[in-house]
This record gives C-alpha cells, structure tokens and sequence, in this order.
C-alpha cells in the first residue's frame, strides 16, 4: 500500500465511478470524493430513452444499488466545478461549496451536446437529448412529465448554475402553451437522433426527422442498408427528409418554436431535438492549464495521465491516438468504463495503458439490432464489400469488408490468407458475438473460411430459425465497393494488425 | 416475420395500472378477495347460505366450483397469452414457449381433468407434479390412483422431472409446462417489472423458497410414515393427517398454508404490487428443488463479452427479480437458482448481450478475447 492520496473525481458517470470503486477495492482508506453537477447517482446515459417513453422508470437505469455510495465510503458533492487551481492542488466549486483539495484528479466530465449554429437554436422548445436534464425536459415536451414519481432531484445544483452548463434545465414549451408537442422534429442524423426518433414514434407522434446526408448514418451504412432502416422509420411514420440543410428555427413572438427551415422549404415544428453531435465537455476548466485539444478534449497518454502529472482524464472527454493519426475522443460507454479502470490503477501507482484493440459497436435502429466489427464504411484503398441480403421469416442482412490478401501475406502457413482477407463486419437483424468476429479479423481469416464458419459466431437467441446462405450468393465475389458518400476520401488500410 | 429483440418501445410506466400505485392496489384486492372466497366459499355458504361461484359453475354446467376456477384460470390465461404476443411475439421463442405453456394448462390442467370422470376415469392433473402438487406423493393419493397414473406420478415426480432441469434447466417445468408461472407469464405478464431486484429480496427468497422446500419434504414424509405406521399410533396420526380433514393436523396446515394461502391468495393476489412470480420465486418448493438441480446442470445465460451498456432493461424485466445487469456489466455467464428461462432478458437486451443456452458443465469460456486490450 502506497501513502495515502486524496483523489478527487470530476463526474460520476461511467468512467468516474468505475474509477472510484477500482481504487476503493485496492485502498479501503483513501479519501475518495466524486463531484458531480448532473446527478445524484450514477445512471446509464445510453438508457435515457427507455426512461422517457416508459419502459423504465429513473432508478431502473441506476446501475448501481443506491447504498452503494456509503458502501463503498465515496464523498459526494453534487455542485458544478468552475476551474482548477493547480498550485494548491484544489477544485473551485460553484455556489457556497468550499474549494475541494486533491492530490491526485481525475477528469471524467464527460460530453455536452453540440448547440445548433443556426437563428433560433436558442428558442424556446429547442433542446438536446445527452443529458439528465435534457431528458427531464423531454419528458415534459412529450408526456407532460416523468412517467414514474421516482425521479431525481435534478434541480439540487440549480442555484449554482447557470444556462452555459449542459445540465441546466431549459423552460419548456409546455409551460407557456399548455399542452405537449404535437408536432415534434428531430435534426441530426445520428444515433442520438433516432433514439429521439423512436421516443416520439413511441409517443405515438409523428416526427420530422432532417438529416443532412444522402442516406440516414452514412459513416455507418451503405445505402442498402439504410435503404432498410429508411423502410422501417417511415412504416412508423416518421417523415424522413435527407439531404436537408437546416437554414433557420423559426419562432413566433414568444419565442417559441413554430417551423423549420430548410434549404428545401419549411416545416412546422413545435418541437426540435437538435442532436447533430457531442462535444467534450470541458468549457469550465478552460483557465485551468490542464492542456486542451483545439477541438476541446483533454489529450491523455497510454495511461490517462494529463500534461500534469497529478491529473487524469477518462471517458467521452479524453482524447487518444487513433490508429488512422487522428486525435479524438472514443465516446463509448464500454471505452469510457475502460479508461477509467486504466486511469484507477495509474493513480494507484501501477504501470497500466490503455490500448484501443479493434472497433466494434452495436445498437438498435428502429426495431433492427445492428452488429459492427473491424473496419467498415472508412473507404479502405482496394477495399471490397461481400453483401447478402436475407428476406425470409428472419430479415437480416451481412456486409463483409475485405482486402486482397496477397500483399498482406506474412508468412502464415495455412491457407486461410489466400484471395480475399477479411477486415470488417457490417450485421443488421440477426445477433452476433462481435469477439469470436475480431478474432477472425486478428486471425487474417479468409472471405472463404468466415462464410464457412460463420454459425460459430452466431448470437440468435434460441429457436431463431438459422441463417442460410444460398450456395449461388456464397459463391459470389466481394465487389468493389460502390455504396459510398461522394467524395469520401480513401485512407490506406491499418498496418497495424 | 421472426426477430430477436423488443418490437418497439413499450410504454409500462405510463400506464396507471401497472405502475403500483391505487388501481395496482385495488385489482390486487379484487383478486385476493377472489381467492379468499374461492377457498372459503364453504364457510361463508355455512354462515350466510350463499355459494355464487358454486352457482355459477352449477348453471355452466361445470360439476363444481373448481371447475369453474379452472375455466377462469384458462380465460385468464388465453386473454393475457393473447397481449402477451402482442408485446413479445416477434420473438419465435416466445411464441412457442407460451403457445406450449398455455396449450397444455387447457389441455392438461382443465380439458382432460374434466373429461376423464365422464368416462369414469379418475380426474387426474397431468400437468403438475411433487412438490408442487404435494398430495400426489401421499400413499391414500396413489392408492387411488390406477397404476398407470401411480407410475406416471413417480417417475414423473422423482425421475423425469429433475433429469430434465439438468439439461434444460427448470424451465421446462416453470416456463413451459406449469399452470402457475403460465397465468404469471400471460395474465400477469404486464406487471413483471415490478418484482424487486434488491439484495435484501433475494436473501429473503433464499430463505422462504428452501424453508417450504423442506416443510414440503418433512410433510410428505411424515404422512408417508404415519400410513406405513397404519395407525398404530393414534396421537401422531391424530398430528399427522388428522381424524377429519380440516382437523389443524400438519397435512391441513401445510395444504391451507402453502397450498391456498401462498399460492393463490398471495401468489397471484399480489401480481399488481410485487410482480407475478410471487409464489414461484418465493415460496414454490418444486422451483426451489429444480433449482438446486439447474444450479448443477447445463443451462445457464451466456453474456457476450464488453457489449453490455448497462441500461437495465435485462434487470427491470426479469420476473424473478434477478439483477441480470450486475452479470452482464461484468462478463459474466452466470446460472441463477431461480431463473426460470422466460426469456425476456435476452429479447429485451437492446444490445443483443444475453443468450439461455444449454451447454456442458464447464464448457470453456470464451471471455474477454478481442477487446479493448487493457494491459493491466
Ligand atoms: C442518448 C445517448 C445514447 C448513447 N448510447 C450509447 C450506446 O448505445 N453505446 C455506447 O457505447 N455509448 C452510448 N452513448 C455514449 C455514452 O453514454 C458515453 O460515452 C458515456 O456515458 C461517457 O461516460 P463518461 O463517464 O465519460 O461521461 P458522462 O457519463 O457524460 O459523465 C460526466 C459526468 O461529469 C459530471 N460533470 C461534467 N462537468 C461537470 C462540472 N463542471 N462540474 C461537476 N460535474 C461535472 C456530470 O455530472 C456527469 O456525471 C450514448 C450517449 C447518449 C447521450
Ligand atoms: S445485458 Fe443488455 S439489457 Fe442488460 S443492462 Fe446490459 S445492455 Fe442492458
């Protein structure tokens, strides 16, 4: 056991907490505090969906018991941090709270969302879906409330904050109208963008949904994909509007909004979820000397540490190296748990880095669950796309991504480098185990051997009728891909693996 | 069209009546007021001279009140499958699953019990074994019985039943097969999120669930003593089973406690405030046995690896008040006691993260290959 540190802890989402219940479990006697503005406890931000059409009410997305705080013997303060002294080592809070001494931090402060650049972003019934309070607003905008009485205190940190903070409860547009949004908007084509989507379908409205793109989630889909999702938002009746450039939200003399204006006409709206991106959350500690990334992220090394050495950061406010030499935050809820694990032991004194292994993700579009492993839809120079489309009683579709093996080849004895080597998976229907996909990435398995094997990496649940792959399509070669974003430029493949 | 996961947002909290609040208080009353008078309908015909439900089954032409009871119970059932595969049918195993579950309580638990006497045969339950059925083990049971169903009782009981919780896991029986988690799966389907999921819940449940387990054995056993004794003494009897039936003998305690009390009036009384396995995760000593049994055997919930968000929508809907999420967030493949393999973890899972898999005993785990790799 090292001498005792006093860590202090910016944010308890799932880079903090995971932080703070790792140093606990090693140091039962280190004071540990957790200063966080949004929330009393610790909750799942990739749940808030559920919360506001009802399928689970606030505590539900708690991952954690509500003792667990005074079990694990964490100090909470909920208050905003407005900056960090560095020389005396403490973090100034907001209000009438004392500053908080450390010696060592750890910034976990997440993302706020990206506010829309156009006239009227600011209005009244104009909002985002990224934080707590964006969640309580919604749920008022739609339902008129929170659908269980069990919601937090999000008002706690109100009388220390101010309207900059993405956790600062907007006014509503309920309260001056009266009645929730009838007609409800959605612009940003993203992930965040249809869970707002699916809420409001789910609400049983009607949404306009302004994606700027040719196709909806381009850096994810190929058209043929999209093609699909497109299919099933509009079977919901979500009027889906591509290639819209927003120009305006137009308010009346409230200022409030009435419509929508687009490069292709307008569109009345009562009510906009503006999710066109999230930003690293980091305005209030931009006087602090901790080093920030142009684009607002704090930069770490392989172990979270900061340009000074008593300071980490983990989570959607890091930024890392990336494989392709960008520098850019991972803002995932399982790369933000890891982060903060690596950042844990760094501050216990143990030599731990962090390395990114291979992409993967999933999500859920609409009804359809998608699976992504490796490297897809990045425009790969010589890449080529196996596509098949399934249309039984099971609908599913399988996009493998491959590059030509030859010039690749190291020396590996078995065949399975021969022709086509397979680098990425794109799955939409059916369920995968994305390991056992990495795994044949890492493996340099051939297109032939993957498609032979590929019921091994199946994750349909029990009585899925199985997949079957025609021999004429398990024949067919992988096609150069075409299903592009227009002047998407081309990147040369990862040396890396 | 088959798919795997939730079809759609479901809207639960926002619907009063499923939210445990005064209507949830309300049906939960109309339903225990029901089985007090189902059960008690003789003392109450005793002091007021009225029977409605024996009445009633009378002018349906049903032979008596538990006919009448097993008509409603089938109604309930086939009303509550019907919203059920609104909300879950995408699924082909929940189709199947609740087409099976509540085919045979029609057939097994009400059609055939009611027709076989017609022909005078004996009305026999097919459906339900020892120790959920804790009379059909007692020797004056199986004396009555032709051999044929005396067989069928035993092996049934003792044999088939634990066999297959090892290689299916209990949910062959409590998801499958048995009356009581078919009208928790169906009719008390709407409220499952309401079980409780904290640990103070489940260290109750290990202690209730076992307790009955054994008071179920010990009974079984002493009846089984007290005939193989053939009365030779006249107080144990007396204490046993009892000169008349509703003598306060064990064998009437344990029938009125476990059988009508916990099972009926509490188990499905409490649907609307405690979710709608009350009985089978608490009290049920067939679940506790084949759960014993599951905890050796070969089913289990496979977790894939690092996929998991943590949104609780595993957990909130897990009837048995499992914490499914605390396993999945940790990578954890697990087998719980008490998972009775409805399924609705897996189907709810947003992220596709959980499978009920039957696989050998310490099958090789796959574990964290291909992640982020931390270097620890
Ligand atoms: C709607 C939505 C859906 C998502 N779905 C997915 C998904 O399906 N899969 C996935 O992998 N990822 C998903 N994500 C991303 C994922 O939620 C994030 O990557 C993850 O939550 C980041 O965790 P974190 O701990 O870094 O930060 P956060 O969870 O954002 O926590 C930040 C904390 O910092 C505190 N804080 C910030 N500033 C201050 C301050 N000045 N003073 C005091 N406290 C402060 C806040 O109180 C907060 O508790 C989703 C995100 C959103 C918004
Ligand atoms: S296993 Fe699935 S449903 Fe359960 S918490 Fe994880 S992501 Fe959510």
């Amino acid at each position: 056991m090292g001498p005792s540190s006093r860590i202090v802890i910016i944010g308890n989402g799932v880079a903090g907490m995971e932080a703070a219940l790792l140093i606990r479990a090693r140091e039962p006697q280190w004071p540990i505090t957790i200063i966080s503005e949004e929330s009393d406890h610790f909750f799942s931000r990739t749940a808030m969906m559920w919360v506001c059409c009802g399928q689970m009410n606030h505590q539900d997305i708690e991952p954690l018991q509500r003792d667990a705080y005074a079990n694990a013997n964490l100090t909470r303060i909920r208050a905003r941090a407005l900056g960090i002294d560095r020389s005396a080592q403490q973090v100034l809070l907001a209000g009438d709270h004392p500053p908080v001494p450390y010696d060592q931090l750890l910034i976990a402060c997440g993302s706020r969302p990206r506010p829309g650049p156009w006239k009227g972003s600011q209005a009244t019934g104009v909002g985002h879906f990224v934080t707590m309070q964006d969640l309580e607003w919604l749920e008022d905008e739609i339902h008129g409330g929170p659908a269980s009485t069990r919601a937090p205190r999000h008002d706690a940190h109100l009388r220390a904050s101010n309207p900059e903070s993405p956790y600062f409860k907007r006014g509503t547009a309920l309260e001056s109208r009266g009645s929730t949004s009838s007609q409800p908007a959605v612009i940003g084509g993203g992930l965040i963008g249809i869970e707002a989507i699916e809420i409001m379908v789910a609400a049983k409205r009607t949404p306009h949904f302004f994606i700027r793109d040719e196709w909806f989630w381009p850096i994810a889909l190929d058209t043929r994909e999209s093609r699909w999702i497109g299919e099933r938002m509009e079977q919901h009746g979500v009027q889906v509007h591509l290639e819209h450039e927003i120009e305006e939200l137009v308010t009346d003399d409230n200022h409030r909004l009435t419509g929508i204006r687009t490069n292709q006409g307008e569109f009345g709206a009562d009510l906009a979820v503006v999710a066109i991106g999230v930003m690293p959350n980091t305005d209030w500690m931009a006087n602090s000397g901790v080093e920030l990334h142009p684009r607002g992220g704090i930069p770490v090394n392989g172990s979270q540490a900061t340009n000074d050495p008593n300071i980490f950061a983990a989570g959607d406010c890091a930024v890392l190296p990336w494989w392709d030499g960008t520098q850019r935050p991972e803002q995932l809820w399982y790369t933000s748990r890891d982060q903060g694990r690596v950042a844990a032991r760094s501050m216990l004194g143990e030599k731990a880095t962090y390395q990114r292994g291979l992409w993967y993700n999933s999500a859920k579009l609409m009804d359809i669950e998608y699976t992504t492993a490796g490297f897809v839809n990045l425009n790969i120079t010589g890449e080529r796309n196996w596509y098949f489309e399934e249309q039984g009683s099971v609908r599913s579709t399988i996009r493998i991504v491959t590059l030509s093996a030859d010039d690749q080849d190291n020396g590996n004895q078995s065949d399975h480098n021969q022709g086509q080597r397979v680098i990425g998976f794109n799955m939409l229907g059916r369920r995968w185990d994305h390991s056992i996909l990495l795994q044949w990435i890492r493996e340099r398995r051939s297109l032939q051997w993957v498609l032979d094997h590929l019921k091994d990496a199946s994750f349909d649940t029990e009585l899925t009728p199985p997949l079957r792959i025609p021999k004429s399509a398990l024949q067919q070669e992988p096609i150069a891909a075409t299903a592009r974003k227009t002047n998407q430029p081309t990147i040369e493949p990862p040396t890396f693996f | 069209m088959d798919q795997q996961g939730q079809n759609g947002l479901l809207t639960t909290y926002r619907e009063g009546w499923r939210k445990r609040g005064l209507s949830g208080i309300l049906i939960s009353l109309l339903l225990i007021g029901f089985y007090l008078f189902l059960y008690f309908e003789d003392k109450v015909h005793r002091y007021y001279h009225v029977r409605p439900l024996t009445d009633l089954a009378a002018s349906l032409g049903l032979r008596n009140r538990w006919y009448l009871y097993g008509f409603l119970y089938c109604a309930a059932m086939l009303f509550g499958a019907f919203y059920y595969l609104k909300r879950h049918g995408n699924s082909r195993y929940n189709r199947i699953r609740i087409s099976v579950n509540v085919a045979v309580q029609v057939m097994l638990g009400f059609l055939l019990p009611f027709i076989m006497p017609l022909f005078g045969g004996t009305e026999f339950y097919a459906s339900y074994f020892w120790p959920l059925k804790y009379d059909y083990l007692y020797p004056h049971t199986l004396q009555d019985l032709p051999l044929y169903l005396a067989v069928y009782t035993i092996a049934g009981s003792l044999i088939a039943a634990p066999l297959l919780a090892f290689f299916f896991g209990k949910r062959w029986y409590c998801s499958w097969v048995c009356g009581c988690g078919g009208l928790a799966n169906t009719f008390g389907d709407p409220w499952r999120h309401l079980s409780s999921k904290t640990t103070r819940s489940w260290r109750f449940e290990q202690v209730s669930v076992h307790t009955v387990m054994f008071l179920a054995i010990a009974s079984t056993a002493l009846i089984g003593l007290d005939y193989l004794m053939d009365n030779k003494s006249s107080a144990f009897h007396a204490v046993v089973s009892g000169n008349r039936w509703d003598d306060w003998s064990i064998k009437y305690v344990y029938g009125l406690g476990v059988g009508a009390i916990l099972s009926g009036v509490a188990g499905t009384g409490l649907y609307p405030l405690l979710g709608p396995r009350v009985w089978c995760r608490n009290f049920c000593p067939m679940a506790a046995m084949l759960g014993l049994i599951q905890k050796l055997g070969r089913y289990r919930i496979r977790v894939k690896p690092d996929m998991c968000i943590s949104c609780g929508n595993c957990s909130t809907y897990c009837e048995m008040g499992i914490d499914v999420r605390s396993y999945a967030q940790n990578n954890e493949s697990f087998t719980r006691a008490s998972c009775v393999g409805c399924g609705v973890c897996a189907h709810m899972c947003p992220r596709g993260v959980l499978k009920l898999e039957n696989v050998k005993p310490l099958a090789t785990e796959k574990g964290r290959q291909g992640l982020p790799i931390v270097h620890l």
